[in-house]
């Protein structure tokens, strides 16, 4: 179901879409319209986190016929998709590598849900660029700096802080420059379960952006999480993206190379580490 | 006589006595030594005024960034295609004269018929393709599209004609070429003032149509029928000097303007059914962008279609090859027009005369057909290539003859030009397209490759060769091994010899050398497949009996070669190399990595030659899934020393040796990181590990070349495999696409899952990644480079590239790193260098960079933005053309598509067959590239304005052409204006003089782009044709103009502000859907809708501000969408029978309809005007009643109007009837009176003159009196302000004392 969610997403930001599904729903047939844009507004089916609707829109976005400004609401970080977070640290930069950038290109989240309830609530603009910059990106460079954001949704705020702990015992080995944002959400902006994740960024002084997340497991299902542990989990995950390589990380390297493919017609390189099975 | 030999005075201009001449007449001016006037007289020079001096500045500036274009990313490629030189101008008025002058100017031959576009080198660096343009509206629509150049030819006798004028706004909207005017007919003129003053209205004319200054050429008079020489060489210097600005639509789309067409449809096919739809090939330069294969095009007059093949041929018109000398020879200025028979071949309807040349054709001469014989041969297994290097000579000649026969041969007419052939000229009639009968007055050679030819066509076309055929083929082929035999051992004895006098069959083993040392000829490399293929089969299939018998033979030819050979272990090694080399280069294709050549290698290594290798490949890969990186290393380490054995024996530098030496190098550097650090057990852990992990990873992207760029051949692997299709289906390779499997069962997720992470605990795996950081260690050569970038980080891109490489290389020494395909062609380029020529790179990069930073420091002032953009743009170019340069064509062509300025070759399927029956060489044919949205249709907004010359405004829903991107089509386009709220509102005819909207359902085509719309393409009126001109403003698929529908109703029942209204609606549920409406009345009056009544059905009630009349028209304004008619009937002239072309008509308009049949238009009796009767309205008389005439004040009390009674005679006054002396009197006194009242108005006047006087005088004299006080003031004022100053500094005086004294 998130699947109809995410083509009635796209029947938003089009126009002149036609879809068409058998009564059995075995068959889909769609076709699309021209990217409109526009102000929209969307609620995302819960089973997905919001990141997997934002994905496709990241790659759309940029060819809309008018600046797309979309809420999306439902689950903001998930286990399974790259959370909103991550999107946000590491796909706009890379946005802005190809010249889409501006004063409205964010990514801002008003409030955050995780599964299985969801109510989370984004905001998503993206401007309209003409055409796209080729890109040179070759060097990754070395890291010089690591950020990241530890939330916390319905839980106690300290949470955060013991996965920060963890994650930096593991991170300061390598580099002093950490600084991770503890992230609590209260009241209305928690959403309506509870859960704790982080996500970490790791910027070479190329701008390379390399990301990892984790999150908790969602209420009532699998065995709680200590926060202590997935902080180091989510670190050493950091590492291993690290330790693949390349200049866009591995959530985002479809997207650099859809870009790529897109632009003017000049030669764009682009250092990729393993692909991902994605890509 | 003394006194004249004299020398004459010569005055100083220097030297100590000039200088004191000057100081003298200087200082007798009465200026001092000083010379410069700047100076001298300082004052003179300052600054006036700071306003007039910021807008002079303003000024200069403003002018300045006039002349600044955008710039734009410089996407010429090396060696651009011909400039298109588009000669226009309406009939007699000399524009094939001009061309045949351009072309003898350039290439000293002379044309007499020019059908089609010429194409001719008029330079080192640029070559030209003339064509003509007709006065064809069509014509002239399709040919502004693709000039580049117009040359418009205008006859200064007449002054301009409307095709000019046309032609021009075409331009205009299509974006603007260059455009120069050319006067003809100027020895018309007998008076020389009046030439002058013709030329000069005309140029001016010609500036506000084109642009201030634009050229304007004069060609004066006529010599033989020819223009001035001179006249035409200036012309031909102009035009190949032009530059030209790049026009968006021309280099967003790649176009062909086609020189040739050939019809490839099967004969059987035609004979059957003579109207099937054709397959036809079209040649031409590629220009604009890159064109794919398989894309789609347009051809403007016939219809989109899709390209069914694409190759590219050697130029036909090819620019010089060296570029040293000052001016072209002979030789190089070339010619090049299949249309018009130059070139080797003479359409004529039915037939083509192809011209052989004789013995005066070049050996070395461009071969416009050999690509598709190529072709055709490269899918057919059995044919050798001596049938491909014979059919090549037989169309070999771009410019065959000597400038004189070629002179003779197209002056003659056809009858004659048989006669000559019958005078023993080699040239014979083909017919068409069965190539088979030919005339037989060529010599036995010549048969055979014919027959060859035809053979290879029917190869391609599918069909089944007979026995005979095959037989022949084999013996050609026995002939051919032969020579190659003898060949190979002439090779064996000098192995070092240069191989570029290799002839084209060498064999197999040679062969493979030879062709990856000759940058691969396309030639050879089928030839080496065939071969291959052939001794594939020997061994593997038995049953294709004639390749069996001569390959069968060939083996034992070869066995007895080995034995001749020094010694058989070197051959046997030989052969392993071979396949070795053949498994790199798949490697080096694919994204296969070494370890899988290797691999393949290990296995092959010492089989038997004829081992099927595609096999054994596939098996390799499968097998490594499960093989140990470890072993998997020393594997590689054996094979690498083998190799460096090998390399003992062969010490050839070819490109996949290269390769080779790169592999060592890796391999190398692998064993090397492995010893170093290999103390710690872990590291071979990691090793191993890694090299899992990238075995993983090969596994899931088994050849993303293969994936990306599909099905297209790859390098020889792939072509022999397409070749082992054709073969019999043994080859048949079917690679499992494991991606696209893991794919479609995988969740839908870009997150990279991974299945076991490592264990980061340990201390040696972190260590492992610690470089990463700024904090680890940095590699040597960065930390070199580093404080040379620190000091100018201006400069750090141009350096990554190369450091980003070797950085890459060391840790791939680490095994982390998956090799990308840049990169591994960087490295390939990079690694094999020798030291000495690295370091020495290395110190002219520094040189570069020290250059750079000095430029750098002095252009700082003036780099503007416009220069930093200019800089961008010009290093993105740099980089575009350094990317595939080191690549062969047939790889490019894969990667970038084919290039502008190739000379290609493009297939189409489905033809109308009227484009080939009615085919005329007079018009163009254009191949415009679509965009990958481009061939949809849908709705199109665009912003249209009627032309201004065009007589007749435009109706709503009759059917324009419109000429819009590539295409020309009629379709029906609704007019419409755009509220201010936004609404598009429907207009029925275009307005007079201002912009509206239009909307057509239509081919999709990009926003910006212009076009044109006509009435009727056919015929010529002696009006203006173009109707409207505009630009593309929006594309959607929803339709948004709306019409204005009024629904009228009645009242029936009226209360007080309340009615209830009828006949507006004719149910409840209609009236349901207006609730809340606004409606009024024709009076004015505003109202709602509220609700719908039982009875009448329709009926609702309605608040209205004020009551109603009875006779009140109640009416809602509502807006009713207008659907767009789906119409769209491409403009196919190009397929109306020749002479016929410029009639093509499409869809009528209803008023040409009606003319035509003769039907009136009825007219609805309402709408017709009437004189306006209006009624005198009466007003009954207002009545008060009288209990409220009672209570009213008096004031507002009606008075009492009735007319009085008629007064009784008795209160009559009396008449007064005077006496006769009375009269006198009241008479006099009247005359009296009157003469006094003249008087006194006189007086009057008078006094007031008087006092006007007075007035003024006074004012005089107050003003002066003004004055006077004023400067008295003004006195006192002043002697009150020194004194205050005198206080004031007498107080600072006195303070300034009191802080001395203090």
């Amino acid at each position: 179901d998130f699947e109809a969610s995410f083509i009635r997403l796209i029947d938003k930001v089009t126009n002149g879409s036609r879809i068409e599904i058998n009564q059995t729903g075995t068959t889909l047939y769609y076709q699309p319209g021209l990217l409109y844009g526009g102000s929209l507004e969307h609620d995302c089916s819960p089973s997905r986190s919001i990141g997997y609707y934002l994905e496709g829109l990241l790659c759309l976005a940029p060819f809309m016929k008018h600046p797309l400004k979309i809420v999306l609401r439902g689950v903001t970080n998930d286990q399974v998709d790259p959370s909103v977070d991550v999107l946000k640290a590491t796909a706009l930069p890379l946005l802005k590598k190809f010249g889409i950038d501006g004063e409205n290109l964010e990514i801002k989240i008003n409030r955050r849900g995780v599964p299985p309830k969801g109510g989370g609530e984004i905001v998503f603009a993206c401007p309209v660029r003409k055409v796209l910059q080729p890109i040179q990106f070759t060097d990754p460079g070395k890291i010089k700096r690591i950020r990241g954001t530890a939330y916390s949704v319905r839980v106690s705020p300290q949470m955060a802080n013991r996965m920060v702990e963890s994650a930096r015992s593991i991170l300061n080995k390598f580099l002093p420059d950490i600084y991770i944002y503890t992230d609590h959400m209260k009241g209305v902006s928690s959403g309506k379960s509870p859960g704790f994740g982080m996500c970490l960024t790791a910027e070479t002084i190329n701008g390379t952006i390399l990301s990892a997340e984790l999150a908790s497991n969602p209420q009532g299902q699998g065995a709680p999480v200590l926060p202590e542990e997935l902080g180091q989990n989510c670190a050493k995950l950091l590492l291993d993206e690290i330790y693949r390589g390349g200049c866009v990380d591995s959530t985002n390297q479809s997207l650099a190379l859809l870009l790529m493919t897109l632009g003017q017609r000049d030669v764009s390189k682009v250092l990729l580490g393993p692909l991902s099975p994605y890509t | 006589m003394e006194e004249k030999e004299k020398k004459q005075h010569r005055t100083k201009h220097s030297g100590p006595k000039a200088e004191k001449k000057r100081k003298r007449y200087l200082s007798e001016l009465g200026i001092g030594d000083e010379e410069d006037a700047r100076k001298r007289n300082p004052k003179a020079f300052t600054v006036q005024s700071a306003v007039r001096m910021a807008r002079t500045f303003h000024r200069t500036q403003d002018l300045k960034t006039k002349k600044h274009h955008i710039p734009v990313v410089d996407r010429t490629p090396l060696e651009p295609p011909p400039v298109v030189v588009v000669v226009v101008g309406p009939p007699k008025v000399g524009k094939s004269t001009l061309i045949k002058c351009l072309i003898k100017n350039f290439t000293r031959q002379k044309l007499v018929e020019i059908r089609g576009p010429v194409t001719i080198v008029s330079g080192k660096k640029r070559r030209l393709t003339v064509i003509e343009c007709g006065c064809d509206i069509n014509t002239m629509i399709d040919l502004a599209k693709v000039a580049d150049l117009v040359l418009m030819l205008i006859d200064a006798s007449f002054g301009f004609e409307m095709e000019t004028f046309e032609f021009l706004n075409i331009c205009q909207v299509h974006g603007f070429p260059k455009i120069m005017g050319v006067l003809t007919h100027l020895d018309t003129f007998k008076n020389n003032k009046q030439l002058k003053k013709t030329k000069k209205k005309l140029k001016h004319r010609f500036w506000t149509e084109v642009y201030p200054g634009a050229k304007l050429f004069y060609l004066s008079g006529m010599v033989h029928g020819e223009y001035q020489k001179q006249e035409v060489h200036n012309l031909g210097r102009f035009i190949s000097v032009m530059k030209f600005r790049p026009l968006t639509w021309q280099t967003s789309h790649p176009y062909v303007l086609a020189d040739r067409m050939e019809e490839l449809t099967n004969p059987e096919d035609v004979r059957i059914n003579p109207k099937c739809d054709r397959k036809i090939s079209l040649y031409g330069y590629l220009r604009g962008a890159h064109l794919k294969n398989k894309s789609q095009i347009h051809m403007p007059g016939v219809g989109d279609f899709i390209v069914s093949d694409v190759s590219f041929l050697p130029d036909p018109c090819a620019l010089p090859e060296q570029q040293k000398k000052r001016s072209l020879n002979e030789k190089e200025k070339l010619v090049y027009a299949p249309l018009s028979g130059v070139g080797g071949i003479v359409y004529d309807k039915d037939a083509v005369y192809i011209d052989l040349g004789g013995s005066h054709a070049f050996q070395d001469e461009v071969r416009p057909n050999h690509e598709l014989v190529q072709s055709l041969i490269s899918t057919h297994s059995a044919i050798d290539v001596k049938m491909a290097s014979s059919k090549v000579s037989l169309f070999t000649d771009s410019r065959p003859l000597g400038s004189e026969d070629v002179g003779q041969e197209f002056v003659m007419p056809k009858e004659e030009r048989k006669f000559d052939m019958k005078a023993g000229r080699i040239r014979r009639k083909a017919l068409f397209e069965e190539e088979k009968e030919n005339d037989g007055v060529s010599d036995e050679e010549d048969d055979e490759d014919e027959e060859e030819a035809a053979m290879s066509e029917d190869g391609s076309d599918g069909d089944d060769e007979d026995d005979a055929e095959e037989k022949s083929d084999t013996e050609l082929l026995e002939e051919k091994m032969a020579d190659g035999r003898a060949k190979r051992l002439k090779r064996e004895v000098a192995k070092e010899e240069a191989v570029d006098e290799l002839p084209a069959f060498a064999d197999s083993d040679d062969d493979l050398e030879v062709s990856s040392e000759e940058g691969k000829t396309l030639h050879e490399e089928n030839e080496m497949e065939e071969d291959e293929e052939e001794e594939e089969s020997t061994n593997e299939d038995e049953s294709s009996d004639g390749v069996f018998e001569t390959a069968s033979k060939r083996v034992a030819e070869s066995k007895q070669y080995e034995i001749n050979s020094e010694d058989k272990e070197i051959r046997s090694q030989m052969s392993g190399q071979r396949l070795k080399r053949k498994a790199v280069l798949t490697t080096d294709s694919g994204n296969c990595t070494a370890e899988e050549a290797s691999e393949s290698e290990a296995e092959n290594s010492f089989l038997d030659e004829g081992d099927d290798e595609e096999g054994s490949h596939d098996d390799s890969e499968v097998e490594e899934s499960d093989r140990k990186g470890f072993r998997h290393a020393q594997v590689k380490k054996s094979d690498s020393t083998g190799w460096t054995k090998f390399k003992a024996v062969e010490a050839e530098d070819d490109d996949v040796e290269n390769l080779l030496r790169e592999e060592e190098e890796y391999e190398e550097k692998i064993d090397s990181s492995a010893d170093t650090t290999g103390a710690l057990k872990w590291k071979e852990d990691l090793a191993q590990k890694a090299a899992q992990a990238f075995l993983r990873q090969q596994r899931s992207t088994p050849n993303l070349r293969k994936l990306v760029y599909g099905t297209a051949v790859e390098d020889e692997d792939h072509e022999s495999e397409d070749t082992g299709d054709e073969l019999g289906g043994l080859f048949h390779v079917s690679r499992p696409d494991k991606a696209s499997k893991q794919k479609a069962n995988a969740l839908d997720c870009s997150k990279f899952v991974i299945e076991k992470l490592q264990d980061w605990d340990l201390e040696e795996v972190m260590s492992s990644i610690r470089d990463c950081f700024v904090t680890g260690k940095w590699e040597d050569d960065k930390d070199a480079a580093k404080l040379l970038e620190e000091d100018e980080e201006l400069y750090g891109d141009f350096e990554d590239l190369e450091t980003g490489v070797v950085h890459k290389g060391k840790r791939a020494a680490e095994g982390d790193e998956h090799e990308s395909e840049e990169e591994e062609e960087d490295g390939k380029m990079s690694q094999p260098e020798p030291k000495e020529e690295e370091k020495q790179k290395e110190r002219m990069d520094k040189k570069r960079k020290l250059k750079e930073m000095f430029d750098a420091e002095y252009d700082e002032g003036d780099a503007t933005y416009f220069d930093d953009l200019k800089e961008e743009m010009h290093r993105q170019a740099q980089l575009n053309r350094a990317e595939f340069e080191d690549q062969d064509d047939e790889t490019r062509v894969q990667y970038e598509g084919f290039r502008p300025g190739m000379y290609v070759r493009i297939e189409i399927e489905n033809v109308p067959c009227e484009f080939v029956l009615n085919f005329d060489p007079h018009y163009p044919i254009i191949l415009g590239g679509l965009g990958n949205s481009e061939g949809n249709v849908g709705y199109v907004q665009l912003r249209l304005k009627k032309h201004r010359w065009y007589k007749k405004i435009l109706k709503t829903r009759d059917p324009l052409i419109l000429s819009l991107g590539w295409r020309r089509f009629q379709t029906v386009p609704m007019f419409y204006i755009e509220d201010h709220n936004g609404r598009h509102r429907l207009l029925k005819y275009t307005p007079q003089h201002m912009h509206c909207g239009a909307t057509f359902w239509g081919p999709i085509t990009p926003q910006g782009t212009g076009f044109l719309a006509v009435q009727s393409v056919s015929g010529t009126t002696p009006d203006f044709r173009i109707a409207a001109t505009g630009v593309v403003l929006d594309l959607d698929k929803s339709i948004t103009i709306v019409k204005k529908l009024k629904l009228t109703g009645f009242p029936f029942k009226i209360y007080k502000n309340t009615s209830f209204i009828k006949g507006m609606f004719n149910s409840q549920l209609e009236v349901a859907k207006f609730e809340g409406a606004a409606i009024r009345t024709v009076s004015g009056i505003r109202g709602q809708i509220k609700k719908a009544l039982r009875t009448p059905a329709g009926a609702f009630r309605a608040t209205f501000e004020d009551k109603l009349l009875m006779s009140d028209i109640v009416f809602v304004r509502t807006w009713y969408p207008v659907s767009i008619p789906m119409f769209y009937n491409p403009v196919t002239s190009l397929l109306k029978p020749a002479g016929e072309k410029d009639s093509w008509s499409g869809m009528k308009t209803t008023g040409q309809l009606r003319h035509e049949r003769g039907i009136k238009l009825k007219q609805n009796k309402d709408s017709l005007y009437k004189p306006i009767v209006r009624e005198k309205r009466h007003f009954n008389k207002l009545h008060i009643p009288k209990a409220l005439q009672k209570a009213l004040p008096f004031k507002n009390k009606p008075k009492n109007l009735e007319k009085k009674g008629k007064t009784p005679k008795d209160q009559w006054r009396p008449a007064v009837i005077r006496e006769p002396h009375e009269k006198k009197i009241s008479a006099l006194l009247s005359a009296l009176s009157t003469v006094n009242n003249y008087k006194v108005k006189k007086a009057k006047v008078k006094h007031r003159e008087k006092l006007k006087e007075y007035l003024k005088v006074k004012q005089k004299d107050d003003e002066q009196k003004f004055k006077r006080q004023k400067e008295a003031k003004k006195k006192i004022y002043r002697m009150l302000g020194q004194r205050e100053k005198k206080r004031q500094k007498s107080s600072l005086k006195g303070s300034s004392k009191g802080e001395k004294s203090m």
